[in-house]
């Protein structure tokens, strides 16, 4: 049998821009989910090797602790906060449409066949969440700042 | 190989999720109980690795977000490709990955829990 590969763009079916104007804003949560996981494991990654330099003592944790005190080092924090809370509001949308909430009640497939779980409730949630990530960037860079 | 259903494996994903959301949060409350950048100080540092409590939360929030985390990257890497071999390849390598973060993070923690500067 020939092995189906229609669905396997990968990387670029991500990234197509199309895409995300053809399936809306449930698209783009869907793609900010995988890049802001992939964005926070890095960082996690990163943190986790960053803080070991604790065990070097006080010169080496003041140097690498240096990366992260300027102004590029505060946006970069400022934009982990930000990948963390849209990441954190859109799993937890995610866990309540799986658990059936807010999804809609099954109705037969007439045409033009809108599913019933792509509705106002989640397209809300997924702008709240994008305005709350913002908002905490803006509160992350209020205290770096200060 | 002991193998998990996906379902038991995503209930675990999620459960980490909440975990890792709580812990984070007394995490980065804790840098804010003085001021940012003083909190980051190496003696306040060595101060909250020393303390038992805290240690053991920074030990559990390790567990947490690596499971979470190679969990996360392991169903990315499925979504894109699939295949037996593929398959399990992915997930030994998320595993080991798993394991080496926890294994380095717990050494740093343990170390300086013990004053083992």
């Amino acid at each position: 049998m020939e092995r189906e590969t229609g669905a396997r763009e990968g990387l670029k079916g991500w990234l197509n821009p199309s895409k995300i104007g053809k399936f809306g804003i449930e698209r783009l949560a869907w793609l900010l989910m995988r890049l802001t996981g992939l964005g926070l494991l890095a960082y996690f990654i990163g943190h986790i090797y960053e803080t070991s330099h604790i065990l070097d003592g006080k010169a080496v944790w003041d140097k690498s602790l240096e990366m992260t005190q300027t102004t590029e080092g505060h946006l970069f924090l400022a934009l982990v906060i930000g990948m963390c809370v849209f990441h954190t509001g859109n799993g937890i949308r995610l866990m309540i449409a799986q658990m059936g909430y807010g999804v809609g009640k099954a109705e037969r497939p007439d045409y033009p066949y809108k599913p019933q779980s792509i509705n106002m409730k989640g397209k809300a949630c997924i702008y709240a969440t994008l305005g709350m990530a913002a908002l905490a960037m803006w509160y992350g860079m209020a205290v770096m700042f200060a | 190989m002991m193998v998990l259903r996906e379902s038991i494996i995503m209930k675990i994903h999620y459960g980490t999720a909440l975990g890792a959301l709580f812990l984070t949060v007394i995490h980065i409350m804790m840098r804010l109980t003085q001021d940012f950048h003083e909190s980051l100080e190496y003696e306040n540092v060595i101060a909250n690795y020393e303390s038992v409590g805290y240690a053991i939360l920074l030990e559990l929030l390790l567990i947490l977000i690596s499971v979470h985390g190679f969990n996360g990257l392991r169903v990315i890497l499925l979504e894109m490709n699939q295949g037996p071999t593929y398959e399990k390849l992915v997930t030994i390598g998320c595993l080991a990955g798993m394991a080496a973060l926890i294994g380095y993070g717990s050494r740093t923690i343990i170390m300086t829990n013990m004053g083992m500067l």
